[in-house]
């Protein structure tokens, strides 16, 4: 943990991550995901994602129909694209609320230490405790089936993940003589943490960052796909492949693509990932 | 001695927990759970009844309610089922079973695949095999239990007619080579997820350890290579390895229930889940726990394995 | 060396699990394993509504009257039977020699303590008022007489099935039906175990009135989705298989033998006629005009069904364009709309299974995109069966999306929705006077021609008001391998054809 308290200059790991094939291809991947998203968020999907055209029903895929059609006649692709803005929604938001949270735990507990740290501890110990999609599963059960109860139940699963990721790095940097000085200088603790602990934490945060935004994913297709999630007729990745199961013998499109979305942007966020990682920790470059 | 050393914590967080699975579920309102008492008169003896209001500490305050469910759980009584009237734990001793042979099913073969591809990838930095096996890694990573399930029992079932778990399932002791059967592909979707980090780790651990010194002695002395690469290499990677699958045998708990659900076996994932859905409260409630015991006790284990292979940690 | 050998016999061992894919070991030809998606709910069958119960729990119990083929009415524990004249009075002789499956003998004082069960108000039994006109009865050595307010010839058709079933005196007074108590019937099949969620396991009933059936073992396995049903099917790993999903049903090849019944039972949306905004008889109006049933019936059960009005018994049937706006129209519906003050529109939470049957939530999505097109929001309340069933019967949603059994006379297929005190009235939320006066009308004759006009004029009453919208009338699919002869599949669904089956 040590090594990430010298972040790098800016300039020079954005020169470093470009270096990476695999971090210049996960970001591509990530990109076109999330245009995708945006074109369906504005509505400018090809097709409406409801839209029923029950004459062209489980029609493969052709010009019209990019990726075919289900068994109402809707378009696969219009679908998937949108059921990849709900999923990345999902995503985006309990992450963020994760990392807000668990950062801010992470260092204040880390930081102050005493029971407030213990306290702190225990809890993400807690969470820790429980496999993830069960917890998320027990969660929405009692919060409901709307996006923001997914992503507070996903949220809460993911924070204490937070909490280990800053806490760490606060506890080598507190102890290091620049900051010990600053606080015998009698800086405010807000000013302290905010100039001097942060930007010490901020790399591997941002790398859990893009981690957590591919295991988030994951978890939200999990509970749709169980039906636990976003409800139908909305399009969402996991409750496609679920209502392609009857389909899929003869109709290997209704499966094949919302399962490609899942994967395709999974694999992006994890080499994004993975780069961030290489390019914000300078002794992990030679060893490449 | 370590073990007791860490008796304080673990009970500190078992207690979290029951405090935690209390809340999650108690946001659900009390009322519900008296009417879904109601519903079914006739079924629960009245014995039953009076036991579950205990189970649930009905007319107490909140703090009351939880004491009254953590004596009633402490004493053995998970509570019942108000649809069957079957003890919960009865539920849970045979399902228990399950999803413990298919997480160590999933985690033998996980382990085995991750070492495998992770070997093959370091074997040459850089190569095209070293980009073959980073590649399986990745989609292994990021393919979803559920698609490779669905996909499997697809293929399987339309094109070989091979279908194992529409057959009532077995355990081992009834059925061995069935039990085996049906476990095959659940436990591989499993192992294959879970063979992603391990291969990862494997990788990087190899590559790692191959620098070291004692590493070129021995390729100075003559060694044969394959000797040097599982004798010596394999050997000094072995801590991230097991580490990282003590890790994933947590998660193989938690993939458990999606992959029980399409297979149709019975175990913890899919009690819970059927639970959750008919609004089985104790079910959900007791289950929950056990399965966190479970977990906590693995993770125990794996610390003691970790400190067993590592003599540095003391 | 030595590491080598022990990775090479990991590598082999892992192997081994690939050699397996040999065929699952098959079951001996005397058991047969069915495949359903649903699970049976409970184990008293007076109040079992649930499809899956009333399957299961019809092997294992007999009523007085039996549905053959072709919908005929026949003796079951009762052998014959007679009207008095003013037909208040009917008496019915019961079959010799039955036994209950602990030993004990059927006679008319269980047939008798069974009925009065199914009256007692305190059962909550799903049939009541089917045979609610009986004011008292008689146990007379083999006969029982049943003594009625009005006449009543239908209340034989209403003798028939699980919600009838007989029990033993004996163990209604000890208060021993439903809940863990083992299920003791005169059926073809003994009960064995129930495991939630798993299966059911019934074994063949030596003692039974039609001898011993030639299949000893029945397992009845809840395999979560049909998909995985058909997969079991062609892997012969299960003998039959109960589909509702018309996309697995096409899918069925010739190595399988298919029995395809057009159903009794029926797809409707269900209106709560008290609670706003369908407590105004122009939006369900509404409703019933934007619905183009046969776009739902293309997409949503891909061709496999009927349009269909309130009656589907096959003598009643009711005509299908006898209704407000037999087609769609969708000016109409807004005229509707206009009328009720809700030009803008109107939105409803509609109520729908995702496990009852497997075109439930493609049904509601279909009938919800059709809707959107009259600015009519019909929102979603999707919710496991296990949820469904209980809040179906406490009449706890503003419309549900519904697949409700029929029957083959009308009489007890509506009167225990749609008079006053039918004990499904509740969930129905409609009754009339000129709806009581005419069931009552229908039970004076036993001839379809007397009865006909009493049940045109209820179809006619239901839906001008649109008090539900019928939809269509489904399939029945049981899929089976081809060693299975000697079976037949009832419009009803009941699989006690089972009983004269065997294999190969």
């Amino acid at each position: 943990m040590s090594k990430e308290t010298k972040a790098a200059s800016s300039k020079d790991w954005v020169h470093y991550y470009f270096k990476s094939t695999s971090g210049v291809i996960g970001l591509i991947l990530v990109l076109i995901m999330v245009t995708l998203s945006i074109i369906s968020a504005l509505n400018l999907a090809p097709i409406d994602p409801l839209e029923q055209n029950p004459v062209d029903a489980l029609k493969g895929p052709s010009g019209t129909y990019w990726f075919g059609t289900d068994q109402f006649g809707r378009d696969i692709f219009s679908r998937s694209i949108d059921g990849m803005s709900r999923s990345l929604s999902v995503a985006l938001l309990s992450v963020g609320i994760a990392a807000l949270v668990g950062v801010f735990l992470g260092v204040i507990g880390g930081f102050f230490g005493g029971w407030l740290d213990g306290l702190v501890v225990r809890a993400s110990d807690v969470i820790f405790a429980f496999p993830a999609i069960l917890l998320a599963l027990a969660i929405v059960n009692s919060l409901g089936n709307s996006w923001i109860d997914t992503s507070i139940a996903i949220a809460i699963v993911y924070t204490p993940i937070f909490i280990r990721v800053a806490r760490g790095p606060v506890l080598t940097v507190k102890e290091m003589d620049y900051v010990k000085s600053v606080r015998v200088l009698g800086f405010s603790t807000p000013r302290i943490l905010i100039r001097h602990v942060m930007p010490n934490v901020l790399a591997p945060i941002v790398v859990q960052i893009a981690l957590s935004l591919s295991w988030a994913i994951l978890t939200e297709s999990g509970l749709s796909f169980l039906g636990l999630g976003t409800q139908p007729p909305d399009a969402s990745l996991g409750l496609m492949v679920s209502e392609a199961q009857p389909l899929a013998a003869f109709a290997w499109w209704s499966l094949f693509f919302p399962s490609l979305f899942i994967t395709v942007v999974v694999v992006g966020l994890n080499l994004v990932g993975d780069g961030l990682r290489d390019a914000l920790d300078p002794a992990r470059r030679s060893s490449g | 001695m370590a073990f007791l050393k860490r008796l304080p914590s673990v009970l500190t967080t078992l207690f979290g927990i029951s405090v935690f699975v209390f809340v999650v579920l108690r946001v659900i309102p009390g009322d519900t759970i008296t009417s879904s008492l109601g519903i079914e008169t006739g079924v629960l003896t009245p014995e039953q009844i009076e036991s579950l209001r205990k189970y649930y500490g009905i007319d107490q305050p909140l703090i009351g309610q939880y004491l009254s469910w953590m004596s009633s759980f402490l004493s053995g009584d998970l509570g019942f089922s108000y649809s069957t009237g079957a003890p919960v734990w009865d539920l849970t001793k045979s399902a228990l079973l399950v999803t413990m042979q298919l997480a160590l099913f999933g985690t033998l073969l996980g382990v085995l695949i991750g070492i495998s591809i992770g070997m093959f990838s370091a074997r040459k930095p850089g190569s095209a095999r070293d980009f073959l096996g980073q590649f399986f890694g990745l989609l292994a990573l990021a393919i979803p239990g559920f698609v490779l399930s669905t996909t499997i029992v697809t293929v399987m079932a339309n094109k070989f007619q091979y279908f194992p778990n529409g057959y009532e399932y077995m355990t081992p002791f009834e059925d061995l080579s069935m039990n085996l059967q049906q476990m095959l592909f659940p436990s591989l979707v499993l192992g294959i997820a879970v063979a992603a980090p391990i291969m990862r780790t494997t990788r990087s651990a190899l590559l790692e350890t191959v620098d070291k010194d004692f590493i070129r002695t021995a390729y100075g002395k003559g060694v044969k290579p394959r000797v040097v690469r599982l004798k010596h290499v394999l050997r000094n990677s072995l801590i991230p390895i097991v580490t990282m699958t003590g890790i994933q045998f947590g998660y193989l708990l938690g993939g458990a229930v999606i992959v029980e659900k399409i297979f149709a076996l019975p175990g913890m994932g899919r009690q819970i889940l059927d639970a959750i859905n008919k609004r089985e409260y104790a079910t959900v409630q007791s289950s929950i726990m056990v399965f966190a015991i479970l977990f906590v006790t693995i993770n125990l284990i794996t610390d003691w394995v970790y400190r067993k292979v590592d003599p540095r940690i003391k | 060396m030595k590491l080598r050998k022990v990775w090479t016999g990991l590598a082999i061992t892992a192997m081994l699990g690939g050699i397996f894919v040999g065929q699952p070991a098959r079951a001996a030809d005397t058991s047969l394993v069915i495949g359903s998606v649903l699970d049976i709910d409970k184990t008293d069958p007076h109040t079992a509504t649930n499809f899956a119960t009333v399957r299961g729990l019809g092997l294992v119990y007999g009523s007085l009257i039996e549905i053959g083929a072709k919908n005929a009415i026949k003796g079951g524990l009762a052998t014959s039977w007679i009207f008095s004249k003013d037909g208040k009075t009917l008496t019915l002789n019961l079959r010799q020699g039955v036994k209950f499956h602990d030993g004990s003998t059927f006679d008319a004082d269980d047939a008798k303590a069974s009925l009065e069960r199914i009256l007692d108000t305190k059962t909550g039994a799903a049939a009541r008022a089917n045979i609610a006109t009986i004011t008292s009865i008689k146990a007379d050595g083999r006969k029982l007489i049943l003594n009625m307010s009005i006449p009543n010839a239908p209340i034989l058709a209403a003798l028939e099935g699980v919600n009838m079933a007989m029990l033993s005196k004996a163990d209604i007074d000890a208060g021993k039906i439903g809940g863990a108590n083992k299920p003791n019937g005169t059926g073809p099949y003994k009960w064995v175990s129930w495991e939630p969620t798993q299966s059911l396991k019934l074994t063949a009933n030596s003692d039974y009135f039609m001898g011993e059936p030639k299949i000893k073992d029945v397992t009845i396995r809840v395999i979560p989705n049909e998909a995985s049903i058909l997969s079991a099917l062609n892997a012969g790993t299960i003998g039959m298989g109960i589909v509702t999903d018309p996309l697995i049903a096409r899918q069925v090849k010739s190595n399988l033998k298919m029995f395809k019944t057009p159903a009794l039972g029926y797809y409707a949306l269900q209106f709560n006629t008290k609670v706003a905004p369908l407590n105004d008889k122009n939006v369900r109006l509404a409703i019933q005009c934007a619905i183009d049933r046969n776009e739902l019936i293309n997409t949503a059960l891909l061709g496999q069904g009927q349009v269909t009005g309130p009656i589907t018994s096959p003598a009643f049937r009711s005509d299908p364009l006898a209704r407000p706006c037999p087609k769609q129209d969708l000016a109409k519906a807004k005229e509707y709309l206009a009328a009720a003050g809700k030009s803008s529109g109107v939105t409803f939470k509609t109520l729908v299974t995702s496990t009852g049957w497997a075109t439930s939530v493609a049904m509601a999505q279909n009938l919800k995109a059709q809707l959107a097109k009259v600015n009519i929001t019909m929102d979603l309340d999707i919710v496991e069966q296990a949820t469904y069933v209980p809040r179906w019967l406490a009449a706890d949603f503003t419309a549900t999306l519904a697949n409700n059994g029929g029957r083959i006379d009308p009489d007890t297929m509506y009167t225990r929705y749609f008079t006053s005190t039918g004990n499904l009235n509740k969930v129905a939320t409609y009754s009339s006077a000129t709806l009581d006066a005419n069931f009552i009308k229908g039970k004076a004759s036993g001839k379809v021609a007397d009865r006909k006009s009493s049940y045109v004029a209820i179809s006619k009453e239901l839906e001008d008001n649109a008090v539900w919208v019928w939809l269509a009338t489904p399939f029945e699919y049981r899929v089976a391998t081809k060693k299975l002869r000697g079976f037949s599949a009832l419009a009803n669904g009941s699989l006690l054809q089972l009983r004269s089956a065997q294999l190969g």
